[in-house]
């Protein structure tokens, strides 16, 4: 199990929109939302290494129903026998905790969804620590999700199934294709025995990339 | 064959993995295990089979997701599917075994954290139970939402001809379910929903096991049901890891706890169950004693009344007219915020009355339950005079609330009770009848007696039933105050119940209400009240609650008091200073400051000049500033939240003063079927009513038609529609041609994170909103004011 002990301030302000850390009143009520988020939260994730199968339909995890499709998971995953699968939560706790908090106070609600965005994030960057060091035979890329590039948001059911997500950390998908809780990951990392390119995570994959404030200004998120 | 004879002969061994099983004979790989009843039905039988063989008295058919959801796609119906899966246990079981319809999680979460409604979680169900009720008995099985199986517990009585319940729920270490769900919780509310079995299963090996079942046998009456794992699996390749011998070794301590139903789930085959059986049989069941302590509960917060509790009493109307004005213009939200401010004050449980006759109770009941139960674990209880809307409450209340009341009166004492037995709450009995409220502490007395008694026959526990001697009015019936002590002693040392006492009315008419108040309920306290009714806002009465439990030696090395009132003396909340104006509050995002100016400018001013003369020109800089790039928006809806609170300064003058307030337009604003982000909605909704529009707020994941009807019936001339997901953007767009077409003359405003002003006009909008501040703009626009 992965315990948090602090929220990435910086990072979970500029998802609420704001480049600089501030402090006075939003600070305080900052120190606030993390505490009660912090207690309320219970970071979990599972996992499970599969072949790769090359079909003309795209990528088959190999004993699963889970078909990833498009090009852009095809570059990701270029050179890997093996993908390592993974799901990351919060819990429903996180949900709990940011609807108390929007109940309370409009700003606390803005501040502590974006702080679980953050720490989300920070599972996923602990997990994932945690897993390739178990696997120490293989080289990694960085971890893809649902949703970035051309990788279909749709394929969540099937990737939950092939995790056992449901029943190994409670996260399902809902009629809509939604993670539930909401603060939770799928991602998909590339394993190979010969050295990979890792990437990086850049603008081009994001879902945001359009629509993006930072972008607009020529900057990043991140 | 019965649950019943079985048990009583001692234990109970139930089935092991199917899935497993299924595995092991090459039948499950990514498919639906369920259609197997078709494809395979002798392999079923044979899995079935070899279980009864190994020992089982109970199989469970292959029907752990044979849900409506599930098996949608499978082009069978749950009828089907159940009928099939029924046969091929049956076959199996012949006379040697009983057959247990296995309702699996429905796979999708429920409200508030996830989509399904409590009411279609109950539907989901009930069409299982339905379709299998040539079962023996229904099982539950690896739940993890306490709400959920109240929904398939519900049907499963209503619908099960009375068939036996089992239902075994999945713990992790830390002694909770996914959802949060306690143990004590589970059994307070399982066993008082009148189940036959509780238990757990999935998730942990016997051996982890251990210290939660412990919890659980010390929280229920019934038989307990124990279905471990193999072992924990292994995290890469998910096998579990227990051998057969070590599996059965483990079920021994578990006698010694009580238990008497035991089975195996994920990684155990015929042999583990044939190991279990072996290491039992040379075992008694061991009988134990529990007594269970008085306690209402949530699922995640239990409440035991061994010590005085304090019962929040703010969500009520009685003479309160902006909580009326809220009720009538279901603002929810108003209500969340009295919810939660009690919370923070002290108070333990929360008490909901959202009665008015020009409301509809029912509908407004359920409502306000989930939307509290969505924000707070704190217990509710239930205080209505309508069986309805109580029924209502009841029924989606998720865990074991408290029915505030019951009389003397025979209606109600046949109204009320059977409901408090059938959904398992505990109930507040006062001291009145069809003649009034007796004068004597004796004539009370006798009324509590009879309420007990009737309770008793009902079969509802004696720990469940509180009395509440009824606190009179001292400025009018003095010599009356002593004899309310005297019934409450009485009640709780001869009649063992717990007390209830509404404080506040012993002050009505006199000077100082306060002190009087604090000071009866600290002889209340000393006469042996478990539970005072109060408002946990007064600092001093939460206080006197938290004394009292330090010197009646409840608050043990005064953990609590000295938590409250040890460190430093809490700051009060800085009075407006002298040099700051409201403009300069709104500006600095101050919420105390702000509301303390507006009062003060509401002296001199009337609320208008207050609105248009100071709140709107310090939110116009806001904008503007936060257009020019030199405010943000958690500064921007800072000083929104702090005209907020200065508003709410002034709706409740207007509301106090009876006059109308004076509306900008309506709006109608929703996040779009499908999506549950509601954040950005929220944020806008409280900027539009910053400037004075009236924000009829649907909520979240709201219907298209829901959507227009709103709309209609309002009249509003502008909707706002909010989509964080590409995948719930076709429901937008589903949204708006049903708004054109039933209002071709609305104008519609869209934002969200992956909207665009091109995908806004592709999808027939009238107008993108990047942000709050441009929401307001176009609501400026569309209303010319």
């Amino acid at each position: 199990m992965i315990s948090l002990s602090a929220i990435d301030r910086a990072q979970a302000f500029r998802y609420a929109g704001m480049p600089t850390v501030p402090d006075g009143h939003l600070s305080t009520l900052a120190d606030t939302c993390e505490k009660r988020l912090l207690s309320a939260i219970s970071p979990r994730y599972c996992e499970r290494v599969y072949p790769l199968s090359r079909t003309p339909e795209g990528i088959l995890c190999t004993g699963t129903s889970l078909l990833l499709t498009g090009r852009d998971i095809a570059a990701h995953l270029a050179g890997c026998s093996c993908a390592l699968l993974f799901c990351a939560t919060l819990s429903q706790g996180a949900d709990f905790a940011i609807r108390a908090a929007q109940a309370e106070d409009v700003t606390a609600g803005l501040l502590t969804d974006a702080m679980a965005s953050a720490a989300v994030e920070q599972v996923c960057d602990m997990a994932e620590a945690e897993m390739l060091a178990k696997l120490p035979e293989f080289h990694a890329t960085w971890r893809y999700s649902a949703g970035y590039g051309d990788l279909p948001l749709q394929i969540q059911g099937d990737f939950l199934a092939a995790v056992d997500a449901p029943r190994r950390v409670g996260v399902c998908v809902s009629e809509s294709g939604l993670l539930v809780p909401r603060k939770s990951v799928t991602a998909i990392i590339g394993l190979s025995k010969e050295p990979v390119e890792r990437h990086k995570k850049g603008c081009t994959s994001c879902n945001a990339a359009e629509t993006c404030p930072y972008r607009a200004k020529g900057a990043h998120c991140k | 064959m019965t649950v019943t004879t079985l048990l009583g002969e001692g234990f109970l061994m139930l089935d092991g993995g199917m899935g497993t099983m299924l595995q092991a004979n090459g039948l499950k790989m990514g498919g639906i295990p369920e259609l197997l009843n078709f494809t395979h039905p002798q392999q079923i039988a044979d899995i079935h089979r070899a279980y009864i063989d190994a020992g089982a008295n109970v199989v469970y058919t292959n029907t752990f997701g044979a849900n409506r959801l599930k098996m949608a796609k499978t082009g069978h119906s749950v009828q089907e599917i159940i009928t099939a899966a029924i046969a091929n246990a049956r076959a199996a079981a012949q006379e040697r075994a009983l057959v247990a319809l296995d309702i699996g999680p429905i796979g999708q979460l429920l409200e508030p954290t996830g989509t399904l409604k409590f009411e279609e979680a109950y539907d989901i169900f009930r069409e299982q139970v339905e379709a299998g009720k040539d079962a023996d008995l229904y099982i539950f099985e690896t739940m993890t939402d306490l709400s959920e199986v109240r929904a398939g517990v519900l049907a499963a009585k209503e619908y099960g001809d009375g068939k036996p319940i089992f239902v075994t729920m999945s713990f992790e270490e830390n002694g909770r379910t996914f959802t949060g769900c306690e143990i004590s919780a589970m059994a307070l509310t399982l066993e008082g929903l009148g189940v036959d079995a509780v238990g757990v299963n999935c998730s942990l090996g016997p051996e982890e096991l251990v210290p939660i079942v412990q919890e659980l046998c010390r929280w229920t009456t019934l038989p307990v049901i124990v279905k471990p794992n193999a072992g924990l699996p292994d995290p890469i390749t998910g096998v579990h890891r227990f051998a057969p011998e070590r599996f059965g070794e483990c079920m021994k301590p578990y006698v010694q706890m009580g238990v008497r139903i035991f089975g195996g789930c994920c990684g155990t085959t015929p042999d583990h169950i044939r190991a279990a059986a072996q290491c039992l049989q040379n075992l008694t069941p061991v009988q134990l004693e529990v007594s269970i302590p008085a306690a209402v509960c949530s699922a995640n917060t239990t409440v035991i009344l061994d010590m005085p509790r304090i019962i929040g009493e703010r969500i009520n109307p009685t003479g309160k007219k902006r909580f009326k004005q809220a009720l009538v213009e279901h603002d929810v939200d108003y209500i969340l915020g009295q919810a939660i401010a009690q919370v923070q004050a002290g108070a333990d449980i929360l008490d909901v009355n959202v009665g008015l006759p020009d409301i509809d109770e029912v509908e407004m009941m359920r409502t306000c339950v989930k939307a509290i139960q969505s924000i707070t674990s704190t217990p509710l209880q239930l205080d209505t005079t309508k069986p309805d809307a109580l029924e209502a409450g009841l029924r989606v209340y998720n865990g074991k609330p408290i029915v505030n009341s019951v009389n003397g009166e025979e209606e109600s004492l046949n109204t009320v009770l059977p409901l408090v037995k059938k959904y398992g709450a505990a109930v507040v009995g006062l001291t009145l009848d069809k003649d009034g409220i007796p004068k004597t502490a004796e004539g009370r007395f006798a009324i509590a007696k009879r309420i007990l008694d009737r309770a008793l026959e009902l079969g509802i526990r004696r720990e469940d039933v509180y009395i509440d001697c009824l606190t009179l009015t001292a400025s009018a019936e003095q010599e009356g105050v002593m004899e309310t002590l005297k019934a409450l002693t009485r009640v709780k040392q001869e009649l063992g119940l717990q007390t209830v006492l509404g404080v506040s009315n012993i002050s009505f008419g006199l000077p100082n209400r306060e002190l009087v108040n604090k000071t009866f309920l600290t002889m209340a306290l000393h006469a042996g009240l478990t539970l005072p009714i109060l408002n946990p806002n007064t600092e001093s009465m939460t206080a006197a609650v938290r004394t009292y439990r330090l010197l009646a030696n409840h608050d043990r090395n005064a953990v609590e008091y000295i938590a409250h009132y040890g460190g430093e003396t809490p700051a009060a909340p800085k009075a407006a200073a002298q040099s700051m104006t409201l403009p300069e509050a709104i500006a600095a995002g101050l919420k105390t400051e702000a509301a303390a100016l507006t009062s003060a400018l509401l002296a001199e001013q009337s609320p208008m000049d207050v609105v248009n003369g100071q709140l709107i020109p310090a939110l116009d800089k806001a904008g503007a500033a936060f257009e020019a790039g030199t405010i943000f928006l958690p500064q921007l809806i800072s000083s929104a939240s702090a005209a907020q609170s200065a508003f709410e300064v002034i709706k409740t003058a207007i509301a106090q003063a009876g006059t109308d307030s004076v509306s900008r337009g309506t709006i109608v604003i929703a996040t779009v079927k499908g999506d549950i982000h509601d954040i950005g909605k929220n944020i806008v909704k409280v900027l539009l009513e910053n400037y004075g529009y009236t924000v009829i707020d649907l909520g979240k994941d709201v219907l298209c038609e829901a959507v227009v009807q709103a709309a209609v019936q309002e009249h509003a001339p502008l909707v706002g529609l909010s989509a964080l997901m590409t995948t719930t953007l076709p429901s937008m767009e589903e949204t708006i041609r049903q708004l054109r077409e039933a209002l071709p003359e609305v104008r519609i405003m869209v934002g969200g994170a992956v909207l665009t002003a091109d995908y806004a006009e592709k999808i027939g909008a009238d107008f993108y909103a990047k942000d709050a501040k441009e929401a307001v703009d176009i609501a400026k626009q569309v209303f010319d004011v």
